[in-house]
């Protein structure tokens, strides 16, 4: 949109004789540089990133503490940069590796999330649906004794097809009857955590630790306790899988026809029916995605990181995993990032409050942070684009027509490009 | 000399990119009806919007009533006793007449002297007062949402004339009105003046300024080209100043050729989502080389009528045939595929993908089959190729060619857009729906003689649309619907200007 050397200028009748067309933008060099379209999300969220930091740092300064040794010990505790000394069996690979895991179920959850948002879907349920998933890949194959070769593959498989169910549950009622995905998902978040946490109580629980019984090794996604040498490392198996589900959906959101009538579905659903996609189908479809996403999820939590399911809890993976999504801007492959830089904050907070000695609280309220300024990510970009939608209605006019030689605006017939949504410089300002 | 009310001395305001206005002098006098005439992009509106607090000039300044002032919002306009009446109103839907107007300036009474609660009664009082001393026919207890459009923007009018505003700012204030209710709306316009108000009307329609306008200033892009007397000036000479060229108006058209029938829609009756019918046993049929035009005020089932045609509506009875074959519940994708064609009236809500590129809204019929894709795959390089070949030929100016997205593109070049790939799909029947609205002479014009062009090509025009004058100058036959029901079908060489009016207000049954 902006990238003012790039106009490709079709000159046109000219009219009255030519007009010099100011140059001079309003805009300082950073500011186009940050209105330049195509880098314009991923420099928003490295934007929402550093504010977050600048305001953590704020926190820890007022604790009395130093914010880059808290930052260092938060790396220090993913095993990205070395700590000082290693408990046996440890090393900076064991820690990585550990974060590793602690992102699989993260990096799913977020895939689901930005999906859904793609098809203009508000998945908020992805909890109840690793929940869900998660639940019922523990007593079906968790529990089943059976060996690792069938365990582990049917774990994901189960995963999956619950979570594909559930979403295609959401789609319909959203497709069909109209009912908002994101109330379904909210109501379906409450009654799996019951019914889940009732089943639990009632049938798995295992007296000692309050949660269910832990499920056999043979099951479990993570394998615990590799030996590497002189260490013992725990292995996220499913870690690749979720990178490359990450590719796969941005292969399949921009280079299909599916993915173009998802995208289109979510950028205007109208306009896509009126193209002749089926929006019904669509919606569903994205939803099943979605859901087997988050189903992904929940077994590489429930059945990965962890072995055990607390009855009456909801994992907050899910919900993070929305500012994540609307952090990588629902891009799959960014989202890879994203998640990372959240597992890091949560994972490495950990070693970070003993190291540091700022209390688990804190760090919580680091991750807090970050995930309100990436969920404000909207607001900067409105903030960096301001005065252009001001001048919008006109900008149309340099836009479309000879703007870098300044002749040729032929039939200068430019407002209405605002005008017809609304978003006439009346709207913006008088309002 | 008339004493001036509103002075602009050298007003310039720029927006990235571009000189919205250039240096701008004018002198506007108490008590006229000042037209300030331009095309889409001028700069008419940016003028007034600084005058009404919304901008800011750059340079130069602004005097009221002979005094210097700096007016930075629109409260500050309003107590200068200036007021707007904005193209797209500012009403709030699900509240009355009176609610509307009050809004920011409510009469307050205090119950047993502590208790503040607003005196709806006496407003309602003075605004029926208002509404008396007027003319207008308002009930001020009536919801927003259950108004015609020319009502509610009498509420607008309403609104500054509570706020005792003297200075009356009406932007484009006929694009929505039919020819009956235009001719009102100048009524008011005129009365308001012999009231010894100052009005200053924003327009590209020459014919409303020749109507009631004292003096006219042209704009054209950005600077101010003349300013002179309406009475001594033609209609002609204002066209040639305001494009800056001489504008031919007639659409050039030999006599129709009508080949086999294309479209025949009998019986149908469709209704909206509230289960109400929007159109009712509507017959009638469409050939190759003809353009069937329906005429009619908005909202009296056009949309709905096209909506189904296209498939994005279910019809209730009836049925519609397409050369022959019984469409009345096909997809839209098989209406598509079979080659009906449709330009939406809604572009930004229906025709397009704002947040698409070019190349996608191009393709965005045709996608899913070769050379756009492959099998499930998508072939990008077909996309921009076909992309490019169609901003040849339509002239569609984008910044960036094919991957220009569509939202920062001008109406006219996004209208252009959807044509082309309309047209450019070779279908048998192409459905325009109001396909001028809100472009400027030359871009009207052009898609007017699309609209022959492809009639002449053999293929079926179905034109819906609310301008008369566009009905007039494209149809061969001529249906006008009023209330959801075809009142009259006819040749169009057989109905007269006022009769089709007649019959759009549904006085003849």
């Amino acid at each position: 949109m902006s990238g003012r050397g790039h106009t490709r200028t079709r000159t046109h009748a000219a009219v009255s004789g030519t007009r010099q067309t100011p140059g001079t933008s309003a805009a300082s060099l950073p500011l186009r540089i940050l209105r330049y379209g195509r880098t314009q999300p991923l420099l928003i969220s490295a934007i929402a990133v550093l504010l977050a930091l600048v305001a953590i740092s704020l926190v820890i300064i007022a604790v009395g503490k130093n914010p880059l040794q808290v930052f260092h010990s938060l790396l220090q505790g993913s095993g990205i940069v070395p700590k000082p000394r290693y408990a046996a069996g440890k090393a900076m690979i064991t820690d990585f590796l550990g974060l590793l895991d602690a992102m699989t179920p993260m990096l799913f959850a977020a895939l689901a999330v930005a999906i859904a948002f793609k098809a203009g879907l508000f998945n908020i349920g992805v909890s109840g649906q690793m929940l869900c998933a998660g639940f019922l890949a523990t007593i079906i194959v968790g529990y089943s004794g059976l060996g690792a070769l069938m365990a582990k593959p049917l774990v994901i498989l189960v995963g999956l097809l619950v979570g594909a169910a559930l979403g295609a549950f959401v789609g319909v009622l959203k497709a069909r009857w109209n009912i908002h995905e994101v109330v379904s998902t909210i109501m379906l978040n409450y009654i799996i955590q019951y019914v889940v946490s009732f089943f639990i109580k009632s049938s798995y629980i295992d007296p000692v630790s309050r949660s269910s019984r832990a499920i056999s090794s043979d099951a479990r996604l993570t394998l615990m306790n590799v030996p590497l040498g002189d260490l013992s490392t725990r292995i996220p198996l499913c870690f690749l899988l979720a990178v490359a589900v990450a590719v796969l959906l941005y292969l399949l959101l921009m280079k299909t026809r599916l993915g173009f009538e998802l995208r289109a579905v979510g950028a205007n659903r109208k306009a896509a029916q009126y193209s002749g996609v089926k929006s019904s189908r669509t919606l569903v479809t994205a939803m099943v995605l979605s859901g087997a996403c988050a189903g992904l999820a929940g077994v590489t939590y429930y059945l990965g990181y962890f072995n055990t399911i607390e009855p009456g809890n909801l994992t907050s993976v899910g919900f993070d995993s929305i500012a994540v999504a609307l952090l990588g801007n629902s891009n799959p492959v960014a989202c890879i990032l994203s998640s990372l830089l959240v597992s890091v904050l949560t994972f490495g907070s950990t070693y970070m409050s003993s190291a540091a000695g700022i209390s688990e609280y804190i760090a919580s309220l680091i991750v807090g942070i970050v995930l309100l300024f990436c969920a404000c990510s909207g607001f900067l970009q409105y903030l960096i684009n301001r005065d252009r939608s001001r001048g919008r209605t006109l900008h149309n006019v340099a836009e479309g027509e000879g703007r870098d030689d300044g002749e040729g605006e032929g039939d200068g017939e430019a407002p209405e490009a605002g005008e017809g949504d609304g978003k006439t410089p009346e709207a913006g300002e008088a309002s | 000399m008339p004493e001036s009310i509103v002075e602009m001395r050298h007003i310039t305001k720029r927006f990235p990119g571009i000189v919205a206005n250039d240096d701008i002098n004018l002198s506007i006098h108490k008590g006229e009806i000042f037209a300030l005439l331009g095309e889409n992009g001028a700069g008419k509106s940016t003028l007034m919007s600084m005058l009404f607090g919304m901008y800011e000039p750059d340079e130069g300044e602004l005097i009221v009533r002979g005094k210097k002032v700096n007016i930075t919002s629109p409260a500050e306009a309003v107590a200068l006793e200036i007021g707007m009446v904005h193209q797209h109103f500012k009403l709030v839907s699900n509240y009355t007449v009176t609610e509307n107007i009050i809004m920011g300036r409510e009469p307050l009474r205090r119950l047993l002297g502590i208790l503040p609660y607003i005196d709806r009664k006496g407003a309602e009082l003075k605004v029926q007062a208002l509404c008396d001393r007027y003319g207008f026919d308002l009930n001020p207890r009536a919801v927003i949402e259950d108004l015609g459009v020319s009502q509610q923007q009498r509420v607008e009018i309403l609104k500054m004339l509570y706020r005792e505003a003297e200075i009356l700012i009406f932007d484009e204030p006929t694009a929505m009105l039919t020819p009956q209710e235009t001719a009102r709306l100048l009524d008011i316009i005129r009365k308001l003046r012999d009231d010894g108000k100052t009005v200053i009307l924003i327009t590209h329609k020459l014919e409303e300024i020749k109507q009631v306008a004292d003096r006219c200033a042209v704009l054209n892009r950005g600077r101010l080209i003349d300013v002179f007397d309406v009475a001594s000036t033609s209609t002609r000479l204002m066209a040639a100043k305001m494009v800056g060229r001489e504008i031919d108006f007639e659409v050039d058209k030999t006599a129709p050729v009508f080949g086999e029938v294309i479209l025949d829609v009998s019986q149908l009756t469709v209704l909206d989502a509230q289960k109400v019918a929007m159109v009712k046993d509507v017959s009638f049929t469409v050939h190759a080389g003809e353009v069937f035009a329906v005429a009619g005020v908005a909202g009296n089932g056009q949309v709905e009528l096209a909506d189904t045609l296209a498939g994005l509506l279910a019809a209730k009875e009836g049925s519609i045939s397409f050369k022959g074959e019984n469409i009345t519940r096909a997809s839209v994708r098989k209406r598509t595929v079979e080659g009906l064609a449709y330009i939406p009236e809604d572009r930004h809500g229906v025709g397009l993908i704002l947040d698409f590129p070019v190349s996608d809204n191009l393709a965005s019929k045709a996608y899913f089959r070769p050379p756009f894709a492959k099998g499930p795959f998508l072939q990008q390089f077909a996309f921009r190729q076909y992309a490019d070949t169609l901003i040849e030929r339509y002239d569609i100016r984008c910044s960036k060619g094919a991957l220009t997205p569509v939202r920062s593109m001008s109406g006219g070049n996004q209208q252009k857009l959807i044509v082309a790939r309309e047209i450019d799909a070779d279908g048998d029947l192409v459905i325009f729906v109001q396909p001028t609205r809100g472009l400027d002479i030359g871009a009207t014009m052009g898609i007017r003689q699309r609209i022959i062009a492809e009639r002449d090509k053999g293929k079926a025009v179905l034109l819906i649309s609310l301008e008369l004058d566009e009905v007039l100058s494209c149809a061969d036959t001529i249906g006008v619907l009023y209330d959801g029901r075809m009142t009259k079908i006819a040749p169009a060489n057989e109905l007269s200007r006022n009769e089709v009016g007649e019959y759009m207000m549904g006085v003849q049954r």
